[in-house]
């Protein structure tokens, strides 16, 4: 059976194609799948998922690969091998609040799509706040009185800036991560560690 | 009527699959001398999260007893049994268990299994009676595609010695390990001024494989006779189990353990048919540490979900419905002693003639009771 790389869909999927490519990999198939969800390679069978979904994917053995942002990983732990960084998908995780805005002087409200990440970086920093848990669009919530600030990925800042953010302190810069299942890895080892090396040569050619 | 997420009600193969491997468990651990035992579904959460034992208290099913003290539905069998051996008398080296434990950070929150533990013995006797359990047990199921992985807790920390590093950098290096993250373990390690170190370790993430994984590393570590010491218990085991047939034997001398008790080597099969882990474990002396005692122990737990979807009931059993009335259904009763090995249905009307291999029905004629095949 060929080993199944699960791919975050959207642009962590266009620049993991770009550094495939880089490794001499065919990307044709992948390139021209329009609305497939599951491609088969004369190597690989990929699959398409968001990334939560590429973490349950490999953590349960329907994948044996997986290509993630970093940001899912430390959202979510799951329990799969986090084997190393690719060069592309290169973000940061930012507190931002409201341009001119003081802070309250009273227990905080911060809204995210990262609960997980934005509890313990408030633990870390020995503050009690309040979360509220948003699916999208999170720099609204200032904007609009739900919360004081803000935890997100932040690319380029220009959403911020357009929205009246402004970046009160970066805690977390991450990229793109090849992770395992923890049994494949081990049981088809002699189909995967070829792959994962190229992936590695890749990594240093970068 | 609804259940909660994670529970589930079994009927059918299912259930007769891991009932049946439950049976042929105690089957094969009672003709290898183990003496069974039962501890309580409802424990101190103490038992549990103590430095020793070190589980979370998170992941626990829990509630608050009348006196304030938190009660949980057994996590863990181990450290039950090890609580419940220390009242024993040691001259019993060999336990086996059977039944469920209970997570919230599991996918269904009861989960069976089936498991040895083998206490005051020594270690390649008591390592190998594990393994060979496991492998007559196997057998017994009639599952023959496995991997057996061999691992060693005392490599990392012999490494990691002289680092010297402080507890939740060392904890974080583990866990570092333990998803086999190259980059984060290089990076504590050489933070911590050591880059010899820095690349053993790193390197150490991708000493999985076969017998040659051995074989490399008994050159590399040549001058380090504790970590030679360890490769040749390791070799021991391999060898043992090649000897007995075993194909697949996997090495990975950079697995971590992931609970504080393990002390020595770890254990773990993976089905190849899909992957799936159908046992761990390993040596935990350390567990009997909070007793004051110095036992050697070592163990293995099976996971009966597992194992049960992967074994099929070998045997077909003849099914037989006999047709009877009121008045033929003691005639009818007598008759199904005549079947010792079938399964025998007594109906008084036939409901699904597809379920049955044999239908029989008890007719009067001359007052005299006869037997019709239909």
């Amino acid at each position: 059976m060929k080993p199944c790389i699960a791919l975050t869909k959207g642009r962590l999927e266009k620049q993991f194609l770009k550094f495939f490519q880089s490794l001499n990999y065919d990307i044709d198939p992948l390139v021209n799948k329009g609305r497939k969800l599951r491609v088969e390679t004369d190597d690989f069978l990929f699959v398409f998922a968001k990334g939560v979904d590429v973490t349950t994917y490999v953590e349960n053995g329907i994948a044996d690969l997986g290509i993630v942002g970093e940001d899912i990983l430390a959202e979510f732990q799951p329990d799969v091998y986090n084997l190393f960084p690719l060069p592309f998908g290169q973000c940061r995780m930012a507190l931002a609040t409201e341009k001119g805005k003081e802070w309250p002087d009273r227990k905080r409200r911060i809204a995210s799509k990262y609960t997980n990440i934005t509890k313990e970086f408030f633990r870390q920093k020995g503050e009690s706040v309040d979360i509220f848990k948003l699916e999208g669009s999170v720099e609204l919530a200032p904007i609009l009185g739900l919360a004081d600030g803000i935890v997100d990925i932040v690319e380029t800042g220009n959403t911020l800036r357009e929205n009246g953010l402004v970046i009160k302190e970066e805690f977390f810069e991450f990229s793109a991560r090849c992770i395992a299942n923890r049994s494949s890895l081990k049981i088809k080892r002699e189909k995967l560690t070829p792959v994962i090396e190229a992936f590695q040569e890749g990594v240093k050619v970068k | 009527m609804f259940l909660p997420a994670g529970s589930q009600d079994e009927i059918g193969n299912r259930l007769n699959s891991r009932l049946k491997a439950y049976e042929i468990f105690r089957q094969v651990t009672t003709k290898r001398n183990f003496k069974q035992i039962s501890t309580p579904v409802v424990e101190y959460a103490n038992t549990f999260t103590n430095k020793y034992a070190g589980m979370e208290l998170q992941n626990m099913l829990k509630w608050f007893n009348r006196d304030g003290e938190i009660e949980v539905l057994r996590p863990d069998w181990t450290t039950a049994i090890a609580r419940a051996l220390v009242s024993q008398h040691p001259s019993q080296l060999k336990w086996s268990y059977q039944g469920s434990i209970f997570r919230s950070d599991k996918h269904g929150t009861e989960s069976r299994q089936a498991g040895v533990e083998i206490v005051h013995t020594t270690p390649l006797l008591g390592e190998s009676e594990c393994l060979l359990t496991a492998i007559h047990y196997l057998k017994e199921l009639h599952i023959d595609h496995y991997l057996i992985e061999l691992g060693h807790t005392g490599i990392f920390d012999e490494l990691t010695s002289p680092l010297k590093l402080e507890t939740d950098q060392l904890e974080k290096l583990r866990m570092a390990m333990h998803d086999k993250r190259k980059d984060e373990v290089y990076q504590i390690v050489a933070n911590s001024g050591n880059s010899n170190i820095a690349d053993q370790l790193s390197m150490l993430i991708d000493a999985y494989g076969s017998f040659d994984v051995l074989e490399k590393y008994e050159k590399l570590w040549a001058g380090n006779s504790r970590l030679l010491d360890i490769l040749g218990h390791l070799k021991q085991l391999a060898v043992l189990l090649k000897d007995l047939g075993v194909q697949d034997i996997l090495v990975d001398l950079g697995r971590v353990k992931n609970l504080p008790y393990y002390c020595g080597t770890m254990f773990r099969g993976f089905l190849a048919t899909d992957g799936s882990t159908c046992f761990s474990g390993g040596r935990y002396d350390k567990l009997y540490e909070q007793f004051n005692e110095q036992i050697s122990a070592v163990g293995l737990a099976f996971d009966v979900d597992v194992l049960a979807d992967h074994y099929s009931l070998q045997e077909k059993i003849d099914k037989i419905c006999i047709i009877a009335n009121e008045e033929t259904h003691v005639y009818a009763e007598n008759l199904r002693t005549t079947y010792p090995e079938a399964i025998v249905d007594i109906q008084y009307t036939l409901i699904n003639e597809g379920d049955y291999d044999k239908i029989l029905q008890i007719v009067k004629e001359n007052d005299e009771y006869k037997v019709v095949q239909k």
